[in-house]
């Protein structure tokens, strides 16, 4: 197996030593190899969003990115957001409180997506967030629940800020 | 347009320096292609529309994203991403237009990958970039074992997927020139969606406004989406050098462009109705470019 390469990645905070052919993405070995399926895959093609992860804290498609290219980064799924069994990330809280989720299939790439650009937006306009989020879709919620959610989750992120 | 499937078997090489970069593609004659966020090639090579051999990827060639100011221009490495170009101070103070461009492609994650070398290089007809990049006279630097050499971008696109670029060359860097005083582009494009579509048709204008006489100075104008390959359309452009900005001009100038235009047809839109688009966006672009020229002009800031 000439074409397998030793891969290292950082997924979460955890080192894995992997050994994979290059043609692979990352979408594929996360869920595949890792058994990180909060990572979704639908339409492998960079229209709908579900696939993404941050990549050094910005958001990715991981369906058009080859996992080998992935190494030497920190990738965040949705497995690792929480800091904690059972404490959810204010940006989750927001989604589940405004009634953001409901088959849910969308939610982690619109989760992720969210907090790489809370992180450098963190006073956004609803047309900011709007604007955020198009790379992703929702065949559920109509949408209005999500930029409620985000907005919802801004203001906790700030009410937080100021406290500290 | 296939079904999609997994990738298809390649070998990966993962050069750290443009030398190393040339010496890949060269020893790999023909059966390597350059993979730069791969948010073209992987669909292209899932969808089985190619299937190198080999694939080189540049993301690890630091070198090639780097924007730098340049005997008064500015100089944008291949590898630079929209997302960088969207954010760049120094594109920014030049030219902003060049920023809103860059900000209406694809979404955020798209942004996050996708270079400008790529939608360049691949000479898709749905790329954007290409239009206001033309308008600013902007000049292509390539790279090969055999040495290096520069081609105005205007000259690059052939046909589709086809550029002047030779096999074994590598895009490295877009220069554009010091941006005259008392100037102005805008870019701007028709789509079905207001996000995440292709492009239907794209128009970029860019004016330097005649501060003495109260006129239109020089100006320049380049289609994107509209044909075969992105086109300056010069007769549109002759037309309204030392002119004043009227709607009268701005609508000659929009008959000339369709008229010179070679609009394909697609699903997204019939050969009629993007002559017709063309004729509109060129007005809107110029009325943008024109009046930011203008009142650029008036107030005194170049
Ligand atoms: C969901 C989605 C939305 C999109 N929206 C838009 C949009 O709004 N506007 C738009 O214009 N495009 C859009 N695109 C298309 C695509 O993202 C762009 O064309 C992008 O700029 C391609 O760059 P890349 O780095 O991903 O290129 P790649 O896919 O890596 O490469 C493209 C081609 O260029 C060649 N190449 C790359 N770099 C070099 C180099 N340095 N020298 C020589 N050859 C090179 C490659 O070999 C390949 O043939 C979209 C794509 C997707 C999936
Ligand atoms: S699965 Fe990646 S964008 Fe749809
Ligand atoms: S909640 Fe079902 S797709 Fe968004």
């Amino acid at each position: 197996m000439k074409h397998l390469s030793p891969v290292s990645l950082k997924v979460n905070g955890d080192a894995y030593e992997l050994s994979i052919p290059a043609w692979r993405t990352l979408l594929e070995v996360l869920r595949e190899d890792l058994s990180l399926t909060g990572t979704k895959r639908s339409c492998q093609e960079g229209q709908c969003g579900a696939c993404t992860v941050l990549l050094d804290g910005r958001a990715i498609y991981s369906c058009l990115f080859l996992a080998v290219e992935a190494q030497g980064k920190e990738i965040l799924t949705i497995e690792g957001l929480a800091r904690s069994a059972g404490a959810l990330d204010p940006i989750q809280k927001a989604f589940v409180e405004t009634g953001a989720v409901q088959c849910g299939f969308c939610t982690p790439g619109l989760v992720l997506a969210a907090k790489s650009f809370l992180d450098e937006n963190p006073f956004p306009s609803e047309e900011e967030v709007r604007r955020a989020t198009v790379g992703h879709l929702c065949r559920c919620t109509g949408y209005f629940q999500i930029i409620e959610a985000v907005l919802a989750a801004a203001r906790e992120r700030a009410g937080k800020g100021a406290q500290l | 347009m296939g079904y999609l499937r997994r990738l298809p078997r390649f070998d990966y090489l993962a050069p750290r320096t443009v030398d190393e970069a040339c010496s890949a593609l060269a020893e790999r004659r023909g059966d390597a292609r350059l993979f730069a966020g791969g948010t073209d090639l992987v669909l292209q090579m899932k969808r089985r529309e190619i299937t190198p051999r080999a694939i080189i990827g540049l993301k690890g060639v630091a070198s090639l994203s780097v924007i730098r100011s340049q005997a008064g221009g500015i100089a944008i490495g291949a590898m630079t991403t929209f997302g960088a170009i969207e954010s760049s101070p120094l594109i920014r103070e030049k030219h902003d237009f060049l920023c809103e461009t860059a900000a209406g492609i694809g979404s955020p994650e798209i942004r996050a990958v996708a270079t400008v070398g790529g939608n360049l290089s691949g000479a898709l007809p749905c790329a954007d970039f290409p239009a206001p990049l033309m308008t600013l006279g902007a000049i292509v630097r390539l790279r090969s074992v055999r040495g290096e050499r520069a081609l105005a971008l205007e000259d690059f696109f052939m046909g589709f997927a086809e550029t002047a670029a030779a096999p074994d060359e590598i895009l490295t860097e877009i220069e554009l020139p010091s941006r005259p005083g008392f100037s102005a582009g805008a870019y701007v494009k028709f789509h079905d969606r207001h996000a995440m579509d292709m492009t239907t048709t794209g128009v970029a204008a860019f004016v330097t406004w005649d501060r003495a006489r109260g006129l239109i100075g020089d100006v320049r104008i380049a289609l994107s989406v509209s044909g075969p390959v992105p086109l300056r359309v010069k007769n549109a452009e002759a037309a309204l050098r030392g002119r004043r900005l009227t709607e009268e001009a701005l609508v000659e100038a929009g008959l000339l462009a369709c008229r010179e235009a070679q609009p394909r047809a697609s699903w997204r839109a019939r050969e009629e109705f993007r002559r017709e688009l063309i004729g509109v966006l060129t007005q809107r672009a110029l009325r943008q470019a024109g009046e930011k020229a203008r009142v650029a002009a008036e107030r005194g800031n170049a």
